[in-house]
Order: C-alpha cells, then structure tokens, then sequence
C-alpha cells in the first residue's frame, strides 16, 4: 500500500529515527511501512495518523 | 520500542556474525576431524568444544551490534538473542558431555535414557525463547519479521526432510539421524533473516 509518510516526516523535518520514537516503534518498521514494505496494523495506523493528526486514509492510499 | 541506532562496531565484535557462526561450524567440523583420525575422542574432545561454544558469544554479540545499527533491536530482541546464546552454548556442552558419558560410563537402563534425553532438554527452551519472543515483542513488524524468518526455517526442514526420507526410502541416500532437524532449522532461520533483509535493501533503493 502506498503511503505519504516520507513527505509528511520531511514536512516536519523529523528523522526516521524521530518519527519511530514518537511512534514507539522501531526505526526498521518505519522504513518499512515508508518503503510499502509492510502494511501496519489498524492500531498502529491510528496511532500514525493521530500523531499527523491526519484521516488514516490521508496518509495512506489505495494502490 | 527499539533502541536508538548505533554506530556498527569496528572490534571483533564488528565483524558480520556469520564470519562468527562459520568460525564455529569450521572449529566443529575441525573437532570431529581429529575423532574420526583419533587425535581427539570422549572427554579429550570437550574442552575443544567448550572452546568452540565460546565463538558464540561474540556471534551473539556481532548480530545485536548490527540489529541496533539497523534501528531493529528492541528489548525483546535483546533478551531473545541473551536466551539464544544461553541455550546454544548449553545444546553444545550437553551434546558433548552425552556422547562422552556414552563412550565412559557404558551406561544401561534410566542412566542411558537420561543421557541419551540430555542434548535434547537445550532445544525444550529454543522452542520456549521463540515463543516468549512473539510473545514480548511490542513492535509488530519485528515480530512478523522474526515469525516469517521462522516459517522460513521450518519449510526448510520440511522439504530436506521429506526429500532425504524419500532418499533414505529408496535406498539411494545413508540414514542421517533425526536431531539434524534443529540445525537446518537454525540455517533456514538465518537464511530468513538474510531474505528479508535483502528485501528491504531492495524496497530502499530509489
């Protein structure tokens, strides 16, 4: 699924790094949810999108 | 939630931790070398590979170094990779100081039986060090990481062993015995890793 992660992380000027600890999470599940590696979870995209204070579907698109 | 990233060691612990699982299988195969040409047997054999369990220390340690490099060890890897090497260096020693009971006491009833379950008690806790892993792991994608390696692991073992029984069946391959499983499971398990690891790279590159 693609996503609009990196561009929402640069927007902010935040590092993978910053974005995983303000999710709580690795910085490895962030590249790979940035990659379209892998899908997160419901709860984690929820947790993504609340941090964006964004829908989930802003920040992630059908592909 | 992982670590921060760490700078990958330049020291021995730097060194990628297959360099250090091959230095352990070489040292391994170098042991039973010297038994099958007699230089080495029985009680001689085990401070040699007491010092060869000892190689998976720094193993251990090489692959955390370049997990929290990789922005990947979190607290349940951390004890993962503790309880692995716990448990290896224990599958090692209780495998060496079975087959040298074996060859010393000429043992018979309840003490054979005891000797012969003993290198199989180390690998009762690698089933439980998985599983408390799944259990512990609070970052779900290391977790479907780590499952999808060990599902790896477990369609190798499947497939050498149904392809080895056929073999062994018609008669066109010796008999290996049966404990060989957790070994090509334990490969499968690295070479999961290297698999998705290698995915990843790919999905990074622009």
């Amino acid at each position: 699924m693609k996503n609009r992660l990196k561009v929402l992380r640069a927007e902010r000027d935040w590092s993978q790094q910053d974005l995983a600890e303000r999710l709580e999470v690795s910085r490895q599940s962030v590249n790979a949810i940035e990659t379209g590696k892998y899908d997160p979870s419901l709860p984690l995209a929820f947790r993504i999108a609340d941090l964006f204070g964004m829908r989930i579907e802003e920040i992630f698109l059908r592909d | 939630m992982a670590e921060k990233a760490e700078k990958i060691e330049t020291g021995l612990a730097g060194r990628h931790p297959a360099l250090w699982a091959l230095a352990f299988a070489a040292a391994m195969c170098a042991i039973a070398y010297g038994e099958y040409r007699g230089l080495l047997g029985g009680w001689r054999s085990l401070p040699f590979v007491a010092v060869a369990a000892l190689l998976l220390i720094p193993m251990t340690k090489a692959a955390s170094n370049r997990q929290a490099a990789a922005g990947a060890l979190s607290p349940a890897t951390r004890r993962y990779n503790q309880r692995m090497l716990i448990w290896s260096v224990g599958y090692v020693l209780c495998l060496g100081t079975a087959m040298t009971a074996r060859n010393y006491l000429d043992p018979q009833g309840a003490l054979l039986w005891a000797i012969a379950i003993l290198p199989s008690v180390p690998m009762v806790f690698f089933v439980w060090t998985l599983a408390r892993y799944v259990i512990e792991e609070e970052d779900e994608y290391l977790r479907h990481r780590q499952t999808s390696a060990a599902l790896i692991g477990l369609a190798l073992v499947l497939l050498a062993g149904t392809l080895w029984g056929f073999l062994e069946t018609f008669g066109v391959a010796p008999h290996i015995p049966a404990w060989w499983v957790v070994p090509i499971w334990a490969i499968g398990l690295g070479l999961g890793q290297a698999i998705m690891a290698s995915a990843e790279r790919r999905a990074t590159r622009p």
